[in-house]
């Protein structure tokens, strides 16, 4: 009962906690900024725009629906395993005795440093090796096949809506939660070695201030049917939700594209950048054959396993074969030196 | 308005019945949750005992280890020895003694209980804690001697008050509750509750075992009515209204005053966060109504697991207690450590005098768990390992052992200061995080006095989960 309990709460949160992506009032801007863009850039009339968003093909697609369920089903998945998993605290607390060993750098070195400075710094330093870990692991997801086994599940969207963000394989969650738990153990750690007592985070409604930005200015669209494009020069900056909607095109040239969630500095930097195009006829998937056969729960949970797997067990006997070619070569220089 | 009129009638009446139920049910508790009296259950018994709770011996052994902690820094090795090792002669209680508004019953010892010693109840084993293989009665000789000639031996570091009471806390109460009373003495075939504990007395086996393990807890008789607040306030002798249960105005130590390890409880449940004090006193409690309750028969198998169930309770809140201590201490010698980095030379001296003092408390408490029932095993060594026989210096030196024969008033040996060792001061802050650290890992410590690592726990759970299976 008090299990049934905590997946009814967990839901719950998922939509009045200010700290996640679904949060109700962000939902709400996210309709906001996607009518004015409608009205005043598309120049539609409020109720052609509003019909747009609220189109019913787009949220009782075959697509959508499987998001939904998939939404539920890892609420339940989580709350099983979340208690098993690698926390903050434990990656925190290994590094932090970790620089204790390090003589060379003083506990508390920058305690002196004005407590806003620390505070402005542990904010916007937390934000961004969040993100840039992200980043990384996206482009892990999707360079990596037995990581794109998983990845896929995610990609098999043929409509995207905010409730995407949830179409995730329990194992990629559990990737996930470690770049999370090794992201934050990183940070908080090495500013309270550095920075002592002092440090802090500015947040609003209890989310760090640039998660809040980032929801508050339509974080929610770069999952939707709402293609809003940036001016060139803030894309290089920011993902625009256009920009991710590429992400999922199954168009040959936006392959491997875009990976950022929210700064498109790190595509930039490591050449994944794309610019936003007009998305109206973007098509988005897989970009197989039978793509709309891809959202039954088997297609979803069961089939990302195997062939994750397969992949690994290929990957290791490869490891395994070049070993073994290695070590006859050597057998043979061995055979032919002097000694 | 009628229906409004029917509903204040109801709110009415339902008040009324809470606050008699409420007044019921105060009354029934007043007693009810008080240990002792318990009536003679003995069967044949013919003497004029009414109430068969006795452990005065207990509460007398209190009383020599909080003078003996006072005599510590007097200088005088005779005195000390007399409280420990007892004497002949009825001595005065040093502490705890009375104070303005606090007025304490005895002053004699032997207003408590006559004859009594600690050095007889002191775990004989080899404390591994401590160099040259001593038994704890021989570690606390030593350190008695050392006391005698120089209390707070700053050239070493060790503050022997301190050492001496935390470690005979738990070499003798704590030892001889958990590893005698509450453990052979409960066997099925020790101590019988069909006899008396010993011949002619009104007590069978069992109650008295029971009762003398409760007495080595601490608490006082009426401690479940009081909250954690009112326990800690009778053990710094500030309310004598909590203290006073019988209303005599006086404090009688026998039943009205909370000793050693209560006391610790009380300090660490006045947090709010944890209820070792009201667990292990109800434990106690539940216990002794269930002895009396088997009306002077041999315990049946069944009652002896329930009692066992109570044991348990009191097994493993009390061994939390004395790793919160532990726990407390590493973070207070951790802030000491950085205190002692950055202090100017007039502070010097007070600061590493309180290093010694917290030191002191750390190394006893950690010795003291253990010397319980359960063999601590490798946690025991790691604190060993990490806490070391002396803090370390503010050269980077500390002790590494005892010259001499097996307690003798040896000297120390001490480390010497090598540029670049590994050892260093902030090897010493690290242990102390370390110690922290395995106090929650294996004991699972709640009320985490003088957190050290709390900056990061609170950060963490400011950002938030981290806990996610979503594609950003």
């Amino acid at each position: 009962m008090e299990f049934f309990f905590d997946i009814f709460q967990n839901t719950i949160d998922q939509f009045t906690n200010p700290k996640k992506r679904v949060f109700v009032l962000y939902l709400f801007l996210s309709i906001l900024i996607a009518a004015l863009w409608l009205i005043f850039y598309k120049k539609k009339s409020l109720l052609q725009s509003i019909k747009f968003i609220f189109n019913p093909k787009v949220f009782f697609s075959k697509s959508a629906t499987s998001d939904y369920k998939v939404f539920f089903i890892n609420q339940i998945i989580m709350l099983l395993i979340s208690p098993h998993l690698l926390t903050q605290i434990t990656i925190a607390t290994a590094l932090y005795f970790f620089f204790f060993e390090i003589n060379f750098i003083d506990m508390g070195l920058f305690a002196s440093t004005p407590k806003y400075i620390i505070i402005s710094l542990f904010t916007f330093t937390h934000f961004i090796v969040d993100d840039f870990s992200k980043y990384i692991v996206h482009r892990w997801m999707h360079r990596w096949p037995f990581l794109w086994a998983l990845h896929k599940v995610h990609h098999s969207a043929t409509n995207l809506t905010p409730m995407t963000v949830f179409r995730t394989h329990p194992l990629e969650g559990l990737v996930f939660t470690l770049r999370s738990a090794f992201a934050q153990g990183v940070t908080i750690s090495t500013f309270v070695y550095l920075f002592g007592g002092g440090v802090d985070l500015y947040t609003i409604l209890g989310a760090n201030l640039f998660v809040f930005l980032f929801n508050v200015f339509g974080s929610n669209l770069r999952h939707s049917h709402i293609g809003i494009r940036y001016w060139k020069w803030l894309e290089y900056i920011l993902i625009s939700p256009a920009q991710h909607h590429l992400h999922h095109s199954i168009a040959k040239e936006h392959y491997n594209k875009n990976y950022g969630a929210a700064l498109a500095i790190w595509d930039w930097l490591f050449g994944s950048l794309h610019h936003s195009e007009d998305t109206d006829n973007l098509t988005l998937g897989l970009g197989t054959k039978d793509d709309q056969k891809k959202h039954s729960l088997k297609e979803l949970y069961l089939i990302p396993f195997y062939e994750s797997f397969k992949f690994l067990k290929r990957f290791f006997l490869k490891l395994f074969f070049i070993r073994k070619i290695k070590k006859n070569k050597s057998e043979i220089y061995y055979k032919k030196s002097p000694q | 308005m009628k229906k409004l009129n029917l509903k204040t009638k109801l709110l009415t009446s339902l008040t009324c019945i809470s606050f008699g139920l409420t007044g019921l049910a105060n009354a029934g508790a007043h007693s009810e949750d008080v240990y002792g009296p318990f009536p003679v259950t003995l069967k044949g018994y013919s003497g004029d005992c009414t109430n068969t709770v006795s452990y005065s011996g207990q509460i007398a052994r209190h009383v020599q280890h909080d003078s003996l902690k006072y005599l510590s820094t007097k200088g005088d090795y005779d005195e000390m020895n007399a409280y420990y090792s007892g004497s002949d002669k009825n001595k005065q209680i040093w502490a705890p003694g009375s104070k303005d508004g606090f007025p304490i019953k005895q002053t004699l010892l032997n207003d408590i209980s006559s004859g009594k010693n600690l050095s007889g109840k002191t775990y004989k084993g080899t404390i591994t804690a401590w160099p040259e293989n001593m038994t704890a009665p021989e570690v606390i000789d030593f350190w008695m001697m050392k006391a005698a000639d120089n209390p707070k031996d700053v050239s070493v570091g060790l503050n022997y008050q301190q050492l001496l009471s935390k470690f005979i806390m738990g070499a003798v109460f704590y030892n001889q509750a958990v590893d005698n009373y509450l453990d052979e003495k409960m066997g099925a075939d020790s101590k019988p509750n069909d006899k008396p504990y010993k011949d002619g007395a009104c007590y069978t086996g069992k109650e008295h075992s029971w009762d003398e393990a409760f007495g080595y807890w601490g608490a006082a008789a009426h401690s479940l009515l009081l909250s954690a607040e009112d326990n800690y306030n009778i053990a710094k002798k500030k309310d004598l209204a909590a203290a006073d249960y019988n209303g005599d105005g006086v404090v009688d130590l026998k039943s009205e005053y909370v000793f050693a390890h209560a006391y610790y409880a009380s300090s660490f449940d006045k947090g709010g966060k944890t209820s070792y004090l009201e667990d292990i006193t109800r434990a106690f409690l539940d216990g002794r109504k269930l002895i009396t309750s088997a009306n002077g028969e041999k315990l049946s198998d069944a009652q002896r697991s329930e009692l066992m169930a109570y044991v348990d309770v009191i097994n493993e809140n009390w061994q939390k207690v004395i790793a919160e201590s532990v726990f407390k201490y590493a973070g207070s010698t951790y802030k000491s450590l950085v205190a002692l980095e950055s202090v100017g030379n007039a502070d010097l001296a007070k600061e590493f005098d309180k290093y010694m003092k917290y030191w002191g408390e750390l190394k006893g408490f950690s010795m003291a768990l253990q010397v319980g029932k359960e063999n601590i095993g490798e946690t025991a060594t790691k604190l060993n390992r990490m806490i070391g026989f002396g803090p370390m210096l503010l050269d980077e030196t500390q002790i590494t052992g005892i010259k001499g024969m097996m307690g003798s008033d040896g000297k120390y040996i001490t480390s010497e200061y090598e540029m670049g060792k590994i050892y260093s001061m902030n090897d010493a802050k690290l242990h102390m995080l370390k110690i922290q650290k395995l106090m929650i890992d294996q004991f699972g410590v709640e009320a985490r006095a003088n957190d050290m690592l709390a900056d990061m726990s609170d950060l963490a759970s400011k950002i938030g989960t981290s806990e996610s299976a979503e594609n950003d």
